[in-house]
């Protein structure tokens, strides 16, 4: 059988039956895979949703994967949207990537299975429950959350549509290898506590407006966020989350304690075990060096932020030695976006799966819940509330900007 | 300080300096607990919206009502639903107050605004899972627009009664109408209506339906059967 221009990998399948009554086909090597190409059958359909810094380091890996065909790209900005997809033109070696800015485009499309989405975080929760519905499978950066109600209702639309939803933390795995190995080894015994420092929140922006840029989409780029009038330092993708990017607003994300967050808090909750925990309880405290939260967990670890007396990544243990525990490893090759490649073909839950992604992004907004409050806070992981506490399930999420809608 | 921080609100616009009115952001914290300094707190910023602050400032306002706002502030914030530059920041507050008068101030305002506010309106009624919007919201899945649509489809499954089913049901098929209709069978069969959620799944279980929606009836099937009657 030929290959049709646009085919999927399950328009295939759908089809091999029929094209068995058919006419003769012409069997291309292309569709039967040549060198490093896959047949069409193994092949991926992805576009790419957020094409700014991090989004583009993510099309570079995917582009990387010969079972990937990248066919559409889609940015609010003009030129980045333009400039993507110059680069997976010259990758593919034609012209036919198209170019959206509007995300529901591209999930519309029949013949796309999946989509990696780096937007600003305040789009995340919305392009990600909408693929889903649309049978699209996701990998989402980090942090995958801007609200604490947003995490379930991404994991029950990738339950329900049975999708392979992955959040994007790569250094879970691949930075705190080192420390991992030394927990998972079984010489220190069971964690009893563990710490991460310096990682701050994001506040309200109040910058002036400015002359409106042309090559952005303004009212796309706020989506569901309050308005606010244009500022480029309120809409930069740099990576500073104290001031000068969307980073380190809380319009568009949580600040450094989500940011950095997704990765440090994400290392030391493998590290000590319990990424498939959430915790009980957030103790606030005001010490030598500022605000600081102890987050409990049931089987009684305690995860310190800000901790006045322990280092960063410090870990205490009871010493008792036990059996060592193979560490979960990414599946396919090609670290975790081969991992989301693999277990799209397969069906199996990634490595960052998004309910392990969320019970991450669950620590930080607990911890801003606190900060935010100065005050301790319990919580029920069951009910995804805070029990009895009126005033702080009020911060569990917010009203988003008409039309849009979670 | 307090007082101080008030008085600047009334002139308090993008480009002004945060720190003026961080006092009222520590008031906030610093009256946790005591009813009475937050009704206070409450009355005044809700009365510097009736007096003309800019859009800011009222954003400002509204943000603080969302953490601290009572049935009391209603009145003040029901006000800005009806306009484009501050509808959305008025439920920012409503949908977490989440009074009947809250809700029944984004059900007055539902006629007299534009299908854009319109689909805000409905959204923060669904998050607040208003069962008296049953009706209006099913009246509003035969929109023309289709954010509308969206949202209304959204908000009944939020709601998720057998009278939000039935209206799903009753409309046009649209990716967010199936999945109100998938959220309002997990609903059904959470109260222990097995039947009723049944009835959805064997709907979206129809050949017509995309793959995925199948996967999802499907396995809505295996949880009815799983369930204990």
């Amino acid at each position: 059988m030929a290959r049709q221009s646009g085919s999927t990998r399950r328009d295939f399948i759908k089809s091999a039956g029929a094209a068995t009554l058919a006419a003769p086909y012409v069997l291309t090597s292309n569709a039967l895979g040549a060198g490093d190409i896959p047949p069409a059958s193994d092949r991926i359909v992805v576009g790419g949703i957020g094409i700014g810094n991090m989004g583009q380091g993510d099309q570079v890996a995917f582009l990387r994967h010969p079972e990937v065909e990248y066919v559409a790209v889609c940015d609010v900005r003009t030129s980045v949207r333009n400039r993507s997809k110059r680069k997976v033109d010259a990758h593919n070696g034609n012209s036919d990537c198209q170019a959206y800015n509007d995300y529901r485009e591209i999930l519309e499309r029949s013949d796309i299975d999946a989509v990696h989405v780096a937007t600003p975080d305040h789009w995340h929760a919305i392009i990600v429950t909408d693929a889903c519905r649309a049978g699209k499978d996701v990998y989402c950066q980090k942090p995958e959350t801007l609200t604490l109600r947003e995490g379930p209702m991404m994991i029950d639309a990738a339950r329900r549509y049975a999708r392979v939803v992955s959040g994007g933390s790569q250094r879970v795995l691949e930075d705190y290898r080192r420390i991992v190995d030394k927990c998972w080894g079984g010489q220190l015994g069971t964690i009893q506590e563990i710490a991460v420092t310096n990682l701050t929140q994001s506040k309200r922006c109040n910058l002036p407006a400015e002359p409106l840029d042309a090559d952005i989409d303004w009212e796309m780029w706020l989506g569901p966020a309050p308005w606010a009038p244009y500022n480029a330092a309120r809409c930069s993708g740099n990576y500073s989350t104290e001031g000068g990017s969307w980073r380190s607003y809380n319009d568009y994300s949580g600040g450094a304690l989500t940011d950095w967050g997704a990765h440090h808090f994400g290392g030391a909750l493998f590290a000590a075990d319990v990424r498939e925990l959430q915790p009980t309880e957030v103790i606030y405290g005001v010490g030598a060096n500022g605000p600081h939260v102890t987050l409990r967990f049931s089987n009684g670890l305690l995860f310190h932020h800000n901790h006045p007396e322990m280092a960063h990544l410090q870990v205490k243990s009871d010493g008792n030695k036990k059996p060592a525990k193979a560490v979960p490893a990414y599946q396919g090759h090609g670290g975790i976006y081969g991992d989301f490649i693999e277990c799209v073909k397969t069906r199996e839950r990634p490595f960052r799966d998004i309910e392990l992604a969320v019970n991450t992004m669950v620590v930080c907004h607990l911890s801003a819940a606190a900060y935010t409050l100065q005050r301790s806070l319990k919580w029920d992981e069951a009910a995804q509330e805070f029990p009895g506490d009126a005033e702080a399930n009020r911060l569990l999420d917010r009203a988003r900007r008409e039309p849009w809608v979670l | 300080m307090l007082d101080q921080a008030l008085k600047a609100l009334k002139t308090f616009d993008w480009g002004a300096d945060p720190q003026l009115v961080a006092a009222i952001d520590q008031a906030i914290v610093d009256t946790h607990g005591d009813v009475a300094a937050r009704a206070v707190l409450e009355a005044k910023l809700a009365t510097l919206l009736g007096e003309g602050v800019s859009r800011d400032a009222a954003d400002y306002i509204c943000r603080k009502l969302r953490v601290i706002g009572t049935s009391a502030a209603v009145p003040a914030l029901s006000k800005l639903l009806v306009s484009a530059e501050t509808s959305h920041m008025a439920r920012f507050a409503l949908d977490r107050i989440a009074t009947p008068e809250a809700a029944a101030a984004l059900r007055k305002a539902l006629p007299v605004v534009d299908d854009t506010l319109k689909a805000g309106l409905v959204s923060s009624l669904g998050t607040m899972r208003d069962n008296a919007s049953v009706e209006s919201l099913a009246e509003l899945l035969s929109s023309d627009d289709a954010m509308v649509v969206r949202a209304a489809a959204k908000a009944l499954g939020a709601i998720g009664t057998s009278a939000a089913a039935k209206a799903l049901t009753d409309s046009k098929s649209c990716p967010m109408v199936t999945d109100g209709l998938l959220a309002c069978a997990e609903g059904l069969l959470t109260e222990g209506k097995k039947a009723d959620a049944k009835a959805v799944y064997a709907k979206l279980a129809d050949a017509s339906q995309p793959e995925h929606v199948r996967l999802a009836a499907a396995r809505g099937r295996l949880m009815c059967a799983a369930a204990t009657s």
